[in-house]
């Protein structure tokens, strides 16, 4: 899905190591992931934060990910990728405690 | 004097109140036998019962959480809590009471809440000063399972194509059998060259 021709698959240790830094940012952010899961609810009144993270959302994919994937073009779809974003949010907003890292793996292996 | 203990997560706290267990010799702060137990919401009814709602509530949360993730239709029903989703963003809680004539609650949360309630779980889990029963989620015990289950598949993803590769070879190759006769072709050049 990236940006990238080299597929080196992915060590242990890296995996590990992403998953703490994973963790750790979803603590430090856990009040703005809060307040995009909210905004989500009552999408009337708070569409702004709402519409403003997804607009830099589909900015990164662009810049990052092979664009031409199948995957890729669905993340990049609106009325599509809304179901992903939300579940992913949930993901790191569930997991913000010491145990986090823990149960993001076992999130990650059932995903 | 009993001994109460508060988490809180944005706008969600969860309060214990119970005493140590002296017999155990712990400590004046720890609590070990809890007598109530508060589940604030902001702008909602308070949620209050006994020790011995509170583990199933918090398998009732865990569990939905994981459902709600892992595609599965979110619903969690029991005889004391059920967990509906109305949509993505908002779930509906029915809270059953034990006392006859008593008509059940309903609240409507939405993913902020219950993110919030379940941080407020497992803070109440990791807590060095309260100990409780925990029970066993039936579904984190298939998770080993299930990456075993992984492995295998990969284990088995790794093999299938050369497996069919070779298959596909040597299919290919004897169907050349009926195309090629190397004693019809002798024969052939024995009647050109009779020599």
């Amino acid at each position: 899905m990236r940006k990238s021709y080299v597929k080196n698959n992915i060590k242990v240790n890296e995996f590990e190591a992403l998953i703490k830094i994973t963790v750790e940012m979803s603590k430090y952010l856990y009040p703005f992931i809060r307040e995009i899961l909210k905004s989500k609810e009552d999408i009337k009144e708070n569409s702004i934060i709402w519409n403003d993270f997804n607009k830099r959302f589909i900015e990164l994919i662009k810049e990052r990910f092979n664009v031409d994937s199948i995957r890729v073009k669905k993340l990049l779809n609106q009325t599509e990728n809304g179901e992903i974003i939300i579940k992913s949010l949930l993901i790191l907003s569930f997991c913000i405690s010491n145990q986090g890292c823990q149960k993001l793996k076992n999130f990650l292996y059932d995903f | 004097m009993q001994n109460k203990l508060s988490f809180h997560q944005s706008s969600v706290s969860l309060e214990i109140i119970g005493l140590p267990d002296y017999s155990n010799n712990e400590n004046k702060d720890q609590i070990s036998i809890i007598s109530q137990w508060k589940l604030t919401i902001v702008d909602k009814p308070l949620i209050e019962g006994k020790i011995e709602h509170l583990g199933p509530i918090m398998d009732a949360f865990y569990i939905y959480s994981n459902l709600l993730i892992k595609n599965e239709i979110p619903i969690y029903e029991s005889k004391l809590i059920d967990i509906k989703a109305d949509n993505l963003h908002i779930h509906n809680i029915v809270l059953k009471s034990s006392k006859a004539n008593v008509k059940p609650l309903v609240l409507k949360i939405g993913n902020s809440l219950l993110s919030d309630a379940i941080n407020c779980f497992d803070q109440l889990n990791e807590s060095p000063k309260v100990r409780i029963k925990k029970t066993d989620i039936p579904t984190q015990i298939p998770k080993k399972l299930k990456f075993g289950l992984n492995n295998k598949v990969k284990f088995f993803n790794f093999l299938i194509p050369p497996f069919f590769a070779i298959c596909s070879l040597i299919l290919f190759s004897s169907s050349f059998i009926y195309f090629y006769s190397p004693f019809e072709n002798i024969e052939k050049k024995e009647l050109t060259n009779p020599e």
